[in-house]
């Protein structure tokens, strides 16, 4: 088998485009992360030196930003005053729940689907993608009275239940294509191994575990970054952050250090998350290695 | 240590019939090769007796038992793949303790079989390799040392050597031979190289379009092929054919063709007698039964003209161009001719075979 260093010969061209590779990437670099740092940075500001902004156009003046007495007394007021520790813990229950659930029931059905002949296979599969067509407030109404009838409104397993309601179909179109990618053949070599079909599917769990695990957080941050199902159906009792954050934004007073240190403690817990499974996310992408 | 009985067996893939009918029986212990050529049926055989292919219809039985319902795992065999089928994710010494892990054998038993397997298919050095990292050919031995470390009822092989190269695959054949009388475990062995099949087996049952052509043993499926298909099928190079005509005078049967009349002995033509011939047959004639000597008026009855010698070595393949027909004579080496020169050559009237032409089926 080929290894998987390429080949490379330098040229002209390969020189120019290696230089403007980095300038894009510098541009990006700085498009996205001087917001997170302005976030993170203001939210540990007094409210007047948060203003203290340099001039247009006054690159000596970047310093300003710099200088600052730290406080934390905005993180205090979040979590001893306006209760986001509750609303940090619906956080993490409504999204993990939803993402293990939607994870766990979406591999079972991508499986079958993946492995299994049955009539009108088809004709579900495109059924279950289809759900994930209508846009989210499309569905919202109707949803909420459901949810009404049934008391869900308010409660942590109603916001669960909407948000595996979003994840489980595309959880079980990605998921299908991560166990077509393994060769079926694997599964019959372990049954002749002496291997039961559930033991078999042990056998390749390995091999689509990147996939799942890639997955997961794609589902995670869904019920993570949710404002409107939160705001319409967890209203009350499940209040997650997004929802609280902008409750922060009131007519008469805007309170910028607290919504910037919402927005850090909304923010550190994926970063968090991203850095602990880059690893699988990266072989969740180079799954194709797995055929021989 | 079962006998594997193959009974009115069907296998279709929707509307493809890729099995028709076959009636196989594989005795306790022995080694049993099926042999085609692609897309015959062969895999599609070995995969219902592995229970990995729903059997359309008919019965397979191991012993007494019948396996019809039985999975994989209950039915105790073990199979080599067409493609592999290795574990990706899992070094080679994992691969081939899989199916002991599977059977709880304890630690020191799978280190010392599998280390044992590997010897024997020299592969000792690569255990800590993943299949990735291996060549097309350690993947094949890899594979085939997963179905030995442990002791099946059945062995089942899918050209398991098919993609060594030339000289290893003649070190495997001998090896897995040499196994398989050791272990004394009934073997199922697909390939389309007849090679193999006549070098390792037993018994051979030859397909073709998934029906069953001929069972026997090597040398009763070289030496009495059942029909025409078979005849061509086995040996190498393959057999000629010629059409002719017999006709039968008060000296005997003598099969006519535009460019000699052979007369035929005694027995043959009882034979043609008891199974009616008719008068249209096709002759079939081993390129190595054939005599040839280079030059015009060289002695031998029939004279032809070469196409092309190729030398091989110690022997010499000569393509000779007799009337409309070309055939192929195996012979020993001498010097090279040229498009066109003539030669002459004679055929060994005991060691012919004939064909119905309508049907193909063999009269001897
Ligand atoms: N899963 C399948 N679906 C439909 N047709 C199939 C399937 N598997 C095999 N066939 C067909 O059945 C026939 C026999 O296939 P099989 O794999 O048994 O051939 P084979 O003798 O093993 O050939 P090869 O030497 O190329 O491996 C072929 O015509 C093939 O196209
Ligand atoms: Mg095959």
């Amino acid at each position: 088998m080929a290894s998987r260093e390429i080949a490379q010969y330098p040229s002209a061209s390969r020189r120019v485009f290696g230089v403007v590779t980095i300038l894009f990437i510098a541009f990006y670099l700085l498009w996205t992360l001087l917001p997170l740092l302005i976030m993170f940075l203001s939210s540990f500001k007094d409210l007047l030196d948060a203003f203290q902004l340099p001039a247009t156009g006054d690159w000596g003046g970047v310093a300003t930003l710099f200088t600052f007495e730290p406080t934390t007394k905005h993180y205090e007021n979040l979590f001893l005053e306006l209760n986001f520790g509750t609303y940090l813990g619906n956080s993490l229950i409504a999204s993990l729940g939803s993402a293990g659930i939607s994870v766990v029931l979406g591999s079972m059905a991508a499986y079958s689907l993946s492995r299994l002949d049955f009539r009108g296979k088809n004709h579900l599969f495109f059924w279950i993608i289809s759900t994930r067509m209508a846009p989210v407030v499309a569905v919202l109404v109707p949803l909420y009275a459901i949810f009404r009838s049934l008391d869900l409104i308010g409660t942590l397993p109603g916001l669960i239940l909407a948000y595996t309601t979003f994840n489980l179909p595309f959880a079980i179109w990605i998921l299908k294509g991560f166990f077509d990618n393994v060769p079926y053949a694997i599964e019959e070599a372990s049954m002749c191994d002496g291997s039961t079909r559930l033991q078999a599917l042990r056998m390749i769990l390995p091999l689509v575990a990147p996939g799942i695990g890639a997955f997961l957080v794609l589902c995670v941050l869904f019920g993570w970054n949710d404002y409107l199902f939160s705001s319409i159906i967890g209203s009350g009792g499940a209040k997650t952050l997004p929802p609280a954050t902008i409750g922060l934004v009131q007519p008469q007073n805007i309170q910028w250090g607290s919504i910037m240190a919402a927005g850090a403690v909304t923010t550190v817990p994926m970063l968090f998350l991203g850095v602990l499974i880059r690893r699988y996310l990266v072989a969740g992408l180079t799954m194709g290695a797995v055929r021989e | 240590m079962v006998e594997v009985n193959i009974q009115n067996v069907w296998k279709y893939y929707g509307k493809t019939v890729a099995v028709k009918e076959l009636n196989l029986k594989c005795p306790e212990n022995s080694f049993l090769a099926i042999l085609g050529p692609s897309g015959c049926g062969k895999s599609s055989t070995l995969r219902m007796l592995a229970g990995l292919e729903h059997i359309s219809a008919g019965d397979i039985f191991f012993g007494d038992l019948r396996v019809n319902q039985l999975p994989p795992k209950e039915r105790d065999i073990a199979m080599v793949f067409e493609n592999y089928a290795l574990y990706p994710h899992k070094t080679v010494f994992e691969n081939m303790a899989n199916p002991l892990r599977l059977r709880n054998v304890n630690r020191e038993e799978i280190d010392k079989r599998v280390r044992r397997a590997a010897e024997l298919l020299q592969i000792e050095m690569l255990l800590d390799r993943k299949p990735m990292q291996l060549s097309g050919g350690q993947k094949q031995r890899t594979a085939i040392g997963r179905a030995i470390v442990r002791e099946p009822k059945v062995f089942l092989f899918d050209e398991p050597i098919a993609h060594l190269d030339a000289k290893l695959r003649a070190h495997m054949r001998g090896e897995l031979k040499h196994l398989q009388r050791r272990l004394e475990t009934t073997t199922i062995y697909v390939t389309h190289d007849q090679l193999e099949a006549m070098s390792m087996a037993d018994n051979i049952a030859v397909m073709h379009e998934g029906v069953l052509q001929q069972f026997g043993t090597p040398s009763e499926i070289y030496n009495h092929p059942a029909n025409e298909w078979v005849a061509g099928f086995v040996g190498e190079p393959p057999m000629n054919f010629l059409n002719c005509r017999l006709e039968r005078g008060a000296d005997g049967v003598v099969a006519v063709h535009p460019s000699f009349r052979l007369a035929l002995t005694d027995a043959q033509r009882r034979l043609l007698e008891e199974k009616g011939a008719e008068a249209e047959v096709r002759l079939g004639v081993r390129p190595d039964t054939i005599a040839y000597r280079a030059g015009a008026g060289s002695g031998l009855g029939i004279a032809a003209k070469v196409f092309v010698t190729e030398p091989l070595g110690g022997d010499m393949i000569v393509e000779v161009q007799l009337g409309a027909d070309r055939i192929t004579v195996k012979t020993k080496i001498g010097p090279s001719a040229n498009l066109d020169e003539p030669c002459t050559i004679a055929f060994d009237a005991a060691r012919i075979h004939l064909f119905a032409a309508s049907n193909g089926i063999a009269y001897f």
